[in-house]
């Protein structure tokens, strides 16, 4: 039992960051219905910004548990701005210029593996290739582990899995209730209606990349935080929370957040089941295949999703 | 909604253009980070005296999209094209190509050359001038010279400037072409460079140009009209010039055959072969039936294009074809005798020939497209009389049709006879990376390009492909019975049927699920596929060390055995069939009532559904198709390679492979091909430019760019075109052109 709430807990903290970013795809897919392949390098380029100004402002000094929580909190601050910008430039670039040649969807699909590839090196140039930046040994988030009953469970998971819902809980409210978020559901239902209605459709894109893009900048962040940080570190979790949108339904906010989780949660359990055994049933090189079956499973049966698509009707 | 002021756009629009010449900077450079210092390329990149360029590089592009209205009027001026195109072509022979291949010189490009030829004392006047020993940069001072005088000549439109600009322009192309000849006879080392020979042809077409400006009379240029009237004025003729100029390089200039320290012509092979056992036929080829032949292709061709003469024509193929076939022989017989007598260096048969034996046949294929051209073509009233009936669009279809024939003949030549020309390196890279990757793209053009699916999984169907040939040939650890181990080549019409299953044993549960459903659908697909090889279950696949001791493919038909080996070149032979073979099915495919199926669901399901297509059989059918063709290029590849290991199989494959298709028209058979040409040979090309490391983000960027500039790809698919610019044909450009007195 207890083996299992330790893997639950790992579920949870990866499947609240696969969350993070799946947002990300589904909020561009309610308003664009393309899939915006660039958002992991979005994820990346998030990571490698507050990298750099953690770096910057810890420096070498040894951190209380509150100075932990002031440098987490100012990372994913600036993992999102820098995610944002990010985000912002790959609407004006990749984006908008096909949308006004009216381009086939495709061309859209392309020219964001094109920026995908080009970020990805960009910043392996700048920053560097290797696979192996973490934060010094100082910084020791990961190893002030809070045991609750035999599950362990670390400062960092509890900080991942907390800010992910809270910005979650923000992300849901702001397009619930604001103005923005009543254009965005506004475009995402009938883009040409909206228009007439005095929206300005590409002002609510270019925002709407800027929502996604912050998320996902303060994910890269944490993910970061657990995983190290390297240029090509997008890809994966890229892919993952493009499956984790697709499963709980593309363009779904609440689906989105569904499917981060469950898919972190089933990457997590299955694998690793009967718990607490030293020999598992499938095994944990299978962890991806057991994903996306899943995944396949799902989809076969639900066609659209588990809480099928459209931002509008849903959020 | 406010109206932004027209400070505030200006300013924007400044300001991208100031971040494009930030991130220019960013990408040009030597320098990388490094885990000790993570600023250090930002800081060699950003704070230093060279940002001022790249700064200076955006606000020039503001200037110009500020004034491009006033410069779009000068731009519809005849000869204004061909200038922009010679003078960019010779700007990257300067810059990008190698002017030699020499390992003397450091890599081989113009600077390099000019510094090393500038100061050796040995080589002649003319040519030390060439390259800077008066004036340091001469080529380009050159260049900038005639290019600003044509550029004169087209804007004040003065009838002796452009001639003069002309004159210029030949004379400073032969000039730099002579300069490299008498450096590569200086250096003595076989050559394989285009530099000069791209500037030569750019400094021609600057001539064509300015001659252009000369003689035209036109207020605004026309020259689709004018290369289309070119073409159809005797179809198969530029096809004969081609030839002629080809064969006269071959006969008179290019190297025939050279073991080591020699570099014999044609005209040398005689002297050398007398008595040495050669057959009567090779001693009379070299003597006289060479030039013969040649002048007999020519002149049949000739004639038959002039004439138009279909029995002539018939004549031209004949004589053509056998003339490859001669020379063919004659190259054969006289490797073998010099490796046989033991001549200094001489190895194998087929081996130590320069590029004049493949050139003449190059230029004998050309002949006899010519006559093929000629001996089909319909007849001139056939033709009016057809125009009567369909108006002028359909004419202007036959004429472009003129020059898409010799354009296929030309790449025909080119694909028969060009990789033996080539070095090893690019041998290896046409078989192993452009022509392994263009029949995926062609297989994935069914799916994607005319069924519309979103296929991210493509290159799983690849690697089944693979592991079924490391299967049959016993190369892994589970082995078939006995009687099934097989070779390579036969395998594939298994590794086609299980493709086939493979395709649609995904596509039925799968296939009713809409575009990026399916898309994350088939990307799982692709990992599932690559990570089950890596896991080895049941020790099917060997794990991450995969499949080892793949034998190469062999051919015995009793009267005609050939064993494929390490060599790249023979493969590439192999490649063409199996291409042509697919591209000839598909093309019959695409328009075939399964053709036009996949084009009705991709435009819309729905309707299609409605009139009576069974969509998920002819998306199936898609998938299969698609699949098995992948499923032959991974039988290719795992014989060639002899290891396969799932490393060869990534995701990032399967993207690229989508990449190629849409970069080079989506749903376009010659554009999925040449997308991918161009995108596998790329990275091949950065290498000498570039570092390394950085050759995908300019890719990256290449992919971008093409897509804002070009969404519809680099041959775009007929119906395609018509959806992006409309049916009716664009505004005239009278309308927009400055009257010719009105110049500046």
């Amino acid at each position: 039992m207890q083996d299992f709430l330790n893997f639950l807990v790992l579920g949870l903290t990866r499947g609240s960051m696969y969350a993070l970013i799946a947002l990300g795809y589904t909020l561009v897919y309610g308003v664009l219905q393309l899939i915006n392949f660039a958002h992991s390098e979005v994820f990346m380029s998030g990571a490698f910004g507050s990298y750099l100004v953690v770096n910057l402002v810890a420096g070498d000094t040894f951190l209380p548990w509150y100075g932990v929580i002031g440098v987490l909190l100012l990372g994913m601050v600036s993992g999102g701005i820098v995610g944002a910008i990010v985000a912002y430039g790959l609407e004006r670039v990749a984006y908008r210029p096909l949308r006004r040649r009216g381009a086939p969807k495709l061309a859209f699909l392309i020219s964001a593996i094109g920026m995908s590839f080009f970020l990805s090196q960009l910043a392996g140039k700048m920053f560097n290739r290797q696979k192996n930046n973490f934060f010094p040994e100082y910084f020791d988030a990961n190893k002030r582990i809070i045991e609750v009953n035999g599950v362990h469970v670390t400062l960092l998971q509890v900080i991942i899995i907390g800010s992910a819902l809270a910005m979650m809980l923000f992300l849901d409210q702001l397009v619930s209730q604001t103005k923005l978020g009543r254009s965005i559901r506004g475009v995402a239902e009938d883009a040409p209606t909206a228009a007439l209605m005095g929206i300005d459709i590409d002002r609510t894109i270019a925002r709407t990349f800027i929502i996604g893009g912050a998320l996902g900048g303060a994910a890269g962040f944490l993910f970061g935080t657990a995983f190290g940080f390297f240029n090509t570190m997008g890809f994966i979790p890229g892919v993952k929370a493009f499956a984790a949108a697709v499963l709980g339904g593309i363009g779904n906010i609440r689906g989105a957040m569904l499917g981060g989780l469950l898919l972190g949660v089933v990457e997590a359990l299955v694998p690793s089941a009967p718990w607490g055994t030293s020999q598992s049933w499938i095994g944990l090189q299978w962890t991806d295949v057991v994903a996306f079956v899943v995944l396949v499973l799902v989809l076969v049966f639900r066609p659209s999703g588990i809480l099928g698509e459209r931002l509008g009707r849903a959020a | 909604m406010k109206r932004e002021s027209e400070l505030s756009v200006q300013l924007k629009r400044l300001g991208g253009c100031l971040a494009l010449g930030f991130v220019l900077a960013l990408m040009v450079g030597k320098h990388e980070g490094s885990q000790r210092d993570y600023g250090f390329a930002f800081r060699q990149a950003v704070f230093a005296p060279r940002i001022f360029v790249f700064l200076g590089i955006g606000v020039l592009i503001y200037l110009l999209i500020i004034f491009w209205p006033r410069v779009t009027p000068y731009l519809q001026r005849p000869g204004v094209r061909p200038l922009a195109a010679g003078a960019l072509t010779v700007v990257a022979a300067d810059a990008l190509l190698r002017w030699t291949d020499s390992g003397q010189i450091e890599g081989g490009k113009l600077g390099a050359m000019s510094k090393a030829a500038a100061d050796t004392g040995s080589l002649d006047f003319l040519t030390r001038a060439f390259f800077g020993s008066i004036v340091p940069g001469t080529p380009w001072i050159l260049l900038a010279v005639v290019a600003l005088l044509a550029a004169a000549a087209i804007v004040l439109d003065r009838g002796t400037l452009a001639w003069s600009a002309a004159a210029l322009a030949v004379l400073v192309g032969l000039w730099g072409f002579y300069a490299q000849a008498s450096v590569r006879s200086f250096l003595g080392a076989p050559d394989h460079s285009t530099g000069a020979l791209a500037s030569l042809l750019g400094y021609l077409t600057i001539a064509c140009s300015a001659v252009v400006v000369a003689r035209s009379d036109a207020e605004h240029a026309d020259t689709r009209g004018f290369v289309d009237r070119l073409f159809s004025w005797r179809p198969g003729l530029p096809l004969v010039v081609l030839g002629f100029v080809t064969g006269l390089i071959s006969l008179l200039v290019a190297t025939w055959f050279s073991p080591s320290n020699a570099v014999d012509k044609v005209y040398d092979l005689g002297s050398r072969f007398a008595g040495s056992g050669v057959s009567a036929l090779t001693t009379a080829y070299v003597s006289w039936l060479v030039y013969a032949l040649f002048v007999a292709c020519v002149a049949v061709a000739g004639a038959a294009t002039y004439l138009r003469h279909k029995a002539l024509g018939w004549v031209a193929i004949v004589l053509g074809t056998v003339s490859v076939i001669l020379t063919l022989v004659v190259l054969h017989d006289f490797t073998a005798v010099a490796a046989a007598a033991g001549f200094d260096g001489a190895s194998k048969p087929w081996k130590n020939l320069g590029v004049g034996g493949w050139l003449l046949c190059a230029s004998f294929t050309m002949l006899a497209g010519a006559g093929w051209i000629a001996a089909t073509h319909k007849r001139a009233d056939d033709v009016v009389a057809a125009d009567l009936v369909a108006g002028d669009s359909d004419h202007l279809a036959t004429t472009s049709a003129n020059f898409n024939k010799v354009l296929l003949f030309v790449v025909i030549a080119g694909a028969l006879f060009y990789p033996p020309m080539a070095t090893p390196f690019w041998q290896s890279v046409l078989v192993s990376q452009i022509g392994i990757y263009v029949l995926l793209a062609i297989g994935l053009n069914v799916v994607v390009g005319w069924a519309g699916l979103l296929d991210l999984g493509f290159i799983a169907f690849y690697a089944i492909g693979s592991y079924t040939t490391a299967y049959l040939v016993g190369a892994l650890p589970v082995k078939p019975p006995e009687w099934l181990i097989l070779p390579p080549l036969a395998a594939i019409p298994f590794a086609i049927v299980i493709c086939l299953l493979a395709g649609v044993t995904l596509g039925a549960p799968t296939l009713r699920l809409r575009g990026d459903y399916l898309a994350i659908v088939t990307l799982g697909f692709g990992e599932i596929i690559r990570i089950a090889a890596n896991n080895n279950p049941h020790g099917f696949t060997n794990g991450p060390r995969g499949a080892i001791n793949i034998p190469h493919p062999s051919i015995d038909l009793g009267f005609f055995k050939f064993q494929w080996g390490l060599e790249a070149l023979p493969y590439w032979y192999l490649l063409l069939v199996l291409i042509c073979v697919i591209v000839l099915l598909f093309t019959r495919l695409e328009n075939s009532r399964l053709g036009r199926s996949w084009a009705a669901i991709r435009e819309d399901e729905v309707a299609a559904q409605a009139t009576g297509i069974n969509t998920t059989r002819v998306k199936l059918l898609a998938f299969a198709i698609g699949a098995s063709t992948s499923g032959v290029a991974g039988v290719f590849f795992a014989s060639q390679v002899g290891v396969i290991s799932p490393d060869n199989f990534l995701l990032n494959n399967s993207i690229l492979v989508v990449a190629y298709v849409v970069f080079g028209g989506m749903g376009s058979l010659p554009g999925a091909m040449a997308g991918a040409a161009v995108l596998t040979w790329l990275p091949e090309f950065l290498k000498d430019q570039v570092p390394a490391e950085d050759r995908q983000m300019w890719i990256g960027a290449v992919i971008l760019l093409m897509m804002i500039f070009r969404p519809a790809g680099l041959i775009p698919a007929k119906r395609r075109k018509a959806e992006l610019s409309g049916l009716e044909k664009p505004a005239s450009a009278e309308t927009t052109a400055v009257p010719a007195g009105e110049g500046m």
